[in-house]
């Protein structure tokens, strides 16, 4: 079951472009350096992917302000998508 | 169709009869039954569309022993297939009348209000994700920009629970977007993207990809697309297709064997 509900996991997040950062790995209590390669490992994969994308493309809400109406939050959007497409050079080499 | 649903009442086939009655011009879900035959006469049918068997789950819950006919296109059948292996509708106490859907070179006409595309501004297109858009096309786009258009829509959600309510495949009596531990209730905006993502989780292995959650999002989320790239997956993982298949879905049983292997690492270096 778990195998089953992870692989469907990073399916999703790979279709919304946060894949890399869901891993399973089975470790036996008795392997102490499995543990720990694939612990190291793991955080240098994460340390490469870099801070999670979502909090930095997720607008913080705030309750007026004409920026978040209509075509006044244009230059913002255009902002985001600017800023995101530099993430490819650090996240598309998969 | 009014005399062959006059008749399955007459002959007490079914006791009610789910489908629309003309009301000012405009088609409302309404429930025939034998003692109120004239009604027929209001009869209509059209492209609109309300998730029927939605109301049919509905009164099986008050009255399990009532048998419900319903006019039924190709996605409310895949929805009644969906319910029946959920074990929420039994089969054989559900008469459906099909009304022609879905466009085919068979046919001269096909009801549906899906049936006129969808089109999307510029602005949408560029920094959005257009509904029309095939999953591959957004797959083939890098991984950054694929967050950046998702977050995009996602965050234009005011949350109104519509796709939810709509669905007819949410049949939950407790449901996770309502749990303060998973999307926190009460709260606006809804957190990015989990409530999405629980939503869209749910509904691998469910949705019948009937639209009507697009329909009614009044945020232009492209929702049929997420959940259609959600099946796609179920199908490629365990070859389990939604809607048709009269197994349990593979999310929701353990299974005898274990036929997938863990992913490796992937190298990002």
């Amino acid at each position: 079951m778990t195998v089953k509900r992870v692989r469907f996991i990073q399916e999703l997040l790979r279709f919304v472009g946060l894949e890399g950062r869901v891993h399973l790995e089975w470790i036996s209590s008795a392997e102490a350096g499995k543990f720990v390669q694939v612990v190291t490992e793991f955080t240098e994969t994460i340390r490469r992917l870099g801070p999670n994308p979502i909090q930095r493309t997720v607008r913080p809400f705030k309750a007026s302000g004409p920026r978040r109406l209509g075509t006044s939050s244009a230059p913002s959007e255009a902002e985001t998508d600017a800023e995101s497409s530099e993430e490819p050079a650090a996240a598309s080499h998969l | 169709m009014i005399q062959q649903i006059k008749s399955w009442l007459e002959d007490a086939t079914v006791d009610i009869f789910i489908g629309y009655r003309d009301v000012d011009g405009h088609a409302v879900p309404h429930g025939y039954t034998a003692d109120r035959l004239e009604e027929l006469g209001n009869w209509t049918v059209g492209t609109h569309r309300y998730p029927l068997e939605t109301f049919a789950l509905h009164l099986a819950r008050i009255h399990p022993e009532a048998t419900i006919g319903l006019l039924g296109r190709d996605c409310n059948q895949r929805a009644l297939n969906v319910l029946s292996v959920w074990n929420q509708l039994h089969a054989d106490r559900i008469r459906v009348l099909s009304l022609s859907c879905c466009p085919s070179a068979l046919k001269t006409r096909a009801d549906c209000s899906y049936l006129v595309p969808r089109k999307s501004g510029s602005f949408k297109h560029q920094v959005g994700v257009d509904a029309e858009m095939e999953a591959a096309e957004l797959e083939a786009l890098p991984s950054g920009e694929r967050w950046a258009r998702w977050a995009y829509e996602f965050q234009k959600c005011i949350k109104c629970y519509g796709c939810r309510d709509i669905c007819p495949v949410c049949f939950c009596a407790e449901c996770s977007l309502e749990s303060d531990e998973l999307v926190g209730t009460g709260k606006l905006p809804p957190e990015v993207p989990i409530f999405h993502l629980v939503r869209a989780t749910h509904m691998a292995g469910r949705c019948v990809d009937c639209g009507l959650c697009e329909e009614a999002c009044p945020a232009d989320i492209p929702l049929r697309l997420l959940y259609r790239k959600v099946n796609a997956i179920v199908e490629d993982l365990f070859g389990y297709q939604t809607g048709s298949d009269t197994a349990q879905p593979p999310l929701s049983v353990l299974g005898d064997r274990v036929e997938l292997e863990p992913l490796p690492m992937e190298k990002t270096g």
